[in-house]
């Protein structure tokens, strides 16, 4: 079975590892302990002790604190129940005039503020940029991903869901 | 297996095969893979030799074809089909056709083709019509029946994408066909030969109606005799192992095929539910050409809803987007099923037996009268790709959500874009009339990926072989010479990594009198490729340069510099400060009047959105970035927060980590202070949202969302909080043209 230390995988995560190697794992066999470490490096990387269940984002995570299952930034800023979309709890930005939009857009063309905004969602811990949605004015807020957590850990993990 | 007498008609078969489907969940009711159990060696040997076919039959048939679309390009696929239509193998190149081929061939065993026109040895079927089974009517397909004796046996199919279809505006992808009468030559479901020869009244009816025939005939050529390589290996390789072996082996390579994707979807992924969205913006209002037919501007939203269910099966439901029109950019379910297809073939299923055994493990839902499954079969397709392309981006950021939820980060992929192709007819430069799609479009950017930036100019969906062919094979085929072709700085949506950048080709029209330029799969107005998690869109399509009454002729004569782009001043372009002459710049499609020798145009393809918060990214990265013309000085510091400084000794720029440091403090803290709560921010936006305070597109957008699709409606409604009798609907609508004219950011002209 295909399996790599910790360290590669923490080093693949950061963008850190050599081409070579990182081409050699994207055409390997999967390596099916991968949820495992990637899980421990994430908890690992972060100052604070709730157990991590799965990451949703490049910053977020779905996280057991107490009995409940809360949506978490790597810098410890709490977005509530996992099962809300996170990004109504969030800061945000929205570009729709030439000037905001020329900040991120320099020298090419951009959108038409009448036909579309760009929305920044940020973290108000840590002020990461989390998300970007480009839509129309008046366009609902996408919630972006909903994971069957017990359906996950139990049918395809094969194991207890941690306070579940 | 299900066991039919091979004297069973291939209706009766095919729904036998259905139906032991439906009742086992299992490909043609094939619940044990008996002979890869009984001999794995001699099973996977066997699916490596048709594969090895398929690849060899391409490439053979790539030296026949005069097009450099096919030639150079690439864009070709061959398969082998089960007797009921179901690919088997394939080839590399637009496996998009792999699926729709096999709804052809279905198509043809529902029509009862078997009894007339009769399905023989050396048969040649032909079909284009994307309502039989193909994405738009260039690509062209044929197949021919592989019987052994008197028992068909299988198929060997083969598609190309032609270069000129005959439509209302030369090229392939027909960009003004508005109705399915302007797109072109069909051909439907149609016996084009007999006895291995394409029949001499098919040859002229493609000569007399298109306009640059050796393309079409020649390619007729390439692919008939790439399905008869294929069919004599395949006899061959029955010859070997047996009839019985290969009529219950190839059922199994597929039913492999369709385990093999719901194991590959419960090892990469999560399930649940995933969302996201696209647009594309359709401008046409005031061109030449375009009849009244329907509204001239489109903004069309495209959401899709992903499940994956704990057993593997992937949906995907197309509830919410907007209806289908009067333009050319329709898809049938064909297309959307060799969308899928493709795409799953690139990131889920590309290892193993690849063939539809994945597409089975899947499913589209389709709202009927939206642009995905149009109810009016008499709309266009011929530019299926401008809806198709971004769609299927949203479905590649959807699972890499659950590729990074799953910790396999080396597979999240921002995703394929959506970009402008450029078609041309008229004079050539050997004085006899042309037409032909430039297929140089086929190397956009990419999206990029969580843990490295997008390719530049190496990537599109459709054709994962990605090429854009040689300056000197395009400029044999068309009446225009390069003055540059160079990378487009700033093209990738900008992030911790970047999208891939795109390129811009800048041409000097040359030996002509009468050229007619047209773009399709143009939006405007709108960021069509997305980033992900905080990474930005790339910018949208750019907006066209003519020059006409150039000085070229002086500029050259004296020696002085030529434009080979556009530079990177948006409101005054290099090609503006080189030239003298009648400048335009041009939005949306471009279709205006012919041009000539000596008129100077550009066009540029895009690049892909980018990935993660841009104050994140590493800054040696920009630096190389900028080095080499990726990305601009400023864009690095106003965006990343990245200052740089040149080395004078190399001439390359390297990080000032001091002030990079200052820079970035600066840029977080007014992000922070500029923000609000998203709480604060939708109470006033509700308030528009209920004043229904939008330009006429995108109220239309809404209107056609809310009218095809009651759940989109409620949700809506729910959203805003919004009278349960809200609507978008409007007795008299005022069709706004302010944004048209030309606007004071000088980013939208016409």
């Amino acid at each position: 079975m295909t399996s790599y230390s910790q360290e590669v995988i923490s080093n693949l995560m950061s963008g850190q590892l050599p081409w070579h190697q990182t081409k050699r794992i994207m055409s390997a066999y999967k390596d099916e302990d991968r949820f495992w470490k990637v899980l421990a490096v994430h908890q690992a990387r972060v100052a604070w002790k709730e157990r991590i269940l799965l990451p949703i984002g490049e910053h977020l995570f779905i996280v057991q604190k107490g009995r409940k299952r809360i949506t978490k930034c790597d810098c410890g800023h709490e977005f509530g129940d996992y099962q809300k979309n996170w990004k109504l709890s969030a800061l945000i930005s929205v570009r729709k005039d030439e000037e905001s939009l020329r900040e991120i857009y320099p020298s090419n063309d951009i959108c038409h503020p009448d036909w579309m905004e760009l929305r920044e969602f940020i973290c108000p811990g840590c002020a990461a940029l989390l998300e970007v949605e480009a839509c129309p004015p008046g366009y609902p807020i996408v919630h972006d991903f909903q994971p069957n957590l017990e359906g996950f850990y139990r049918d395809w993990l094969k194991q207890p869901l941690p306070g579940g | 297996m299900n066991i039919m007498s091979p004297a069973t008609p291939l209706r009766d078969r095919l729904i036998a095969s259905e139906t032991a489907m439906e009742a086992t969940g299992s490909y043609d009711g094939v619940t044990e893979l008996t002979l890869r159990k009984a001999d794995p060696l001699r099973y996977e040997t066997l699916h490596t030799k048709l594969r090895s076919f398929c690849v060899s039959a391409r490439e053979m048939a790539r030296r026949i074809s005069a097009s450099p679309g096919v030639r150079e390009v690439g864009e070709m696929v061959v398969a082998i089909y089960t007797p009921e239509g179901d690919a088997v193998a394939l080839s590399n190149g637009i496996m998009v056709h792999v699926h729709t081929m096999s709804r052809f061939i279905k198509w043809m065993i529902r029509e009862g083709y078997e009894t007339n026109p009769g399905i023989n040895p050396g048969d040649i079927f032909a079909n284009n019509d994307a309502f039989i089974g193909t994405v738009q009517v260039p690509d062209v397909m044929d197949v021919v029946p592989i019987f052994h004796g008197k028992e068909l046996v299988g198929w060997a199919g083969a598609v190309c994408h032609e270069l000129e279809a005959g439509g209302i505006t030369p090229g392939g992808d027909v960009c003004l066909a508005q109705e399915r009468f302007t797109e072109g030559l069909f051909v439907c479901a149609e016996k084009i030969g007999t006895n291995d020869e394409i029949r001499r009244d098919y040859v002229i009816r493609c000569e007399r109606n298109l306009r640059m025939p050796i393309y079409w005939v020649l390619d007729e050529k390439a692919k008939v005799a790439s399905c008869i390589d294929m069919r004599e290996s395949v006899l061959s390789i029955i010859g070997d192992v047996g009839v019985d072996y290969w009529r219950q082996v190839t059922k199994e390579f597929i039913e492999e095929g369709r385990r093999g994707q719901l194991l590959r979807t419960q090892q990469l992924t999560v399930p649940g539910v995933y969302r996201g969205h696209t647009f594309y913006g359709h401008v046409t209002e005031g061109k030449p050409g375009f009849q009244p037919l329907g509204d001239p501007n489109w903004l069309y939203g495209i959401p899709i809803e992903m499940t994956i269910e704990t057993t593997g099966k992937i949906t995907m439901d197309f509830e919410g987007t907007q209806s289908w029109g009067y333009h050319s950019m329709n898809c049938t379910p064909a297309g959307m099923d060799g969308g899928m297809f493709v795409t799953l073939t690139q990131h889920m299923n590309f290892e193993g037996l690849v063939n539809d055994g994945a597409w089975m493990a899947t499913e589209l839902k389709l709202p009927k009268g939206t642009w995905t499954n149009p109810d009016n079969e008499f709309c266009a397709t011929a530019t299926s790709w401008a809806l198709l392309l971004p769609a299927f981006g949203v479905f590649q950021r959807l699972l890499s959500r659950g590729f990074l939820a799953r910790g396999f980060v080396e597979e999240v992929f921002v995703g394929q874009v959506n970009s402008p192709m450029i078609e041309m007819g008229g004079e050539s430069q050997y004085g006899t009339q042309f037409g032909m799609a430039h297929f140089e479009c086929a190397a956009a950017g990419s999206g990029a990926l969580a843990i490295k930036d997008g390719l530049d100019t190496a990537y599109v969906g459709w054709n994962p072989e990605s090429d854009m062919g040689n300056i000197e094979i395009w400029e044999q085929n068309m009446p225009m010479l390069y003055l540059g072709r160079s990378i487009l700085p700033n093209s990738g949506g900008q992030g911790k990594y970047r999208g891939g950048n795109s390129f811009i080709s800048t041409w000097l029209l040359h030996k002509t009198s009468h050229l007619r330029l047209v773009t399709s799969e143009h939006s405007s107005r709108v960021f069509d490729n997305a980033g992900m998690c905080g990474g930005y869109p790339a910018p949208t399509c750019q907006l066209h340069r003519a020059v006409r009454d150039t000085n070229v002729a002086e500029v050259i004569a004296a020696q002085k510099p030529l434009p080979h782009g556009i530079g990177t001043n948006p409101k005054r372009s290099t090609i503006e400060e080189l030239i003298e002459g009648d400048h335009t710049t041009t939005e949306g499609p471009y279709i205006t009047a012919p041009h000539e020798a000596g008129d100077i145009f550009s066009h540029a393809y895009n690049g892909g959105g980018g990935y993660g918060d841009p104050l994140e990214r590493n800054p040696e990265l920009a630096a190389y970035d900028v080095t080499n013309g990726f990305v601009t000085e400023e864009a690095a510091r106003d965006v990343s927060g990245i200052v740089l400084r040149e080395d004078a000794k190399t001439d390359k720029m390297v990080v000032d980590e001091v002030a990079t440091a200052a820079a970035r403090k600066v840029l977080r803290e007014a992000r922070r202070a500029k923000a609000v709560p998203v709480a604060d921010w939708l109470k006033d936006e509700a308030k528009r949202v209920a004043a229904k305070d939008f330009v006429y597109e995108v109220r239309r957008m809404y209107e056609s969302s809310m009218t095809l699709s009651p759940r989109f409606a409620g949700e809506f409604r729910a959203f805003w909080k919004l009278p349960k009798d809200f609507t978008f609907t409007e007795k008299k609508v005022r069709r706004i043209s302010a944004s048209i004219s030309p606007p004071k950011q000088g980013a939208h002209t016409s």
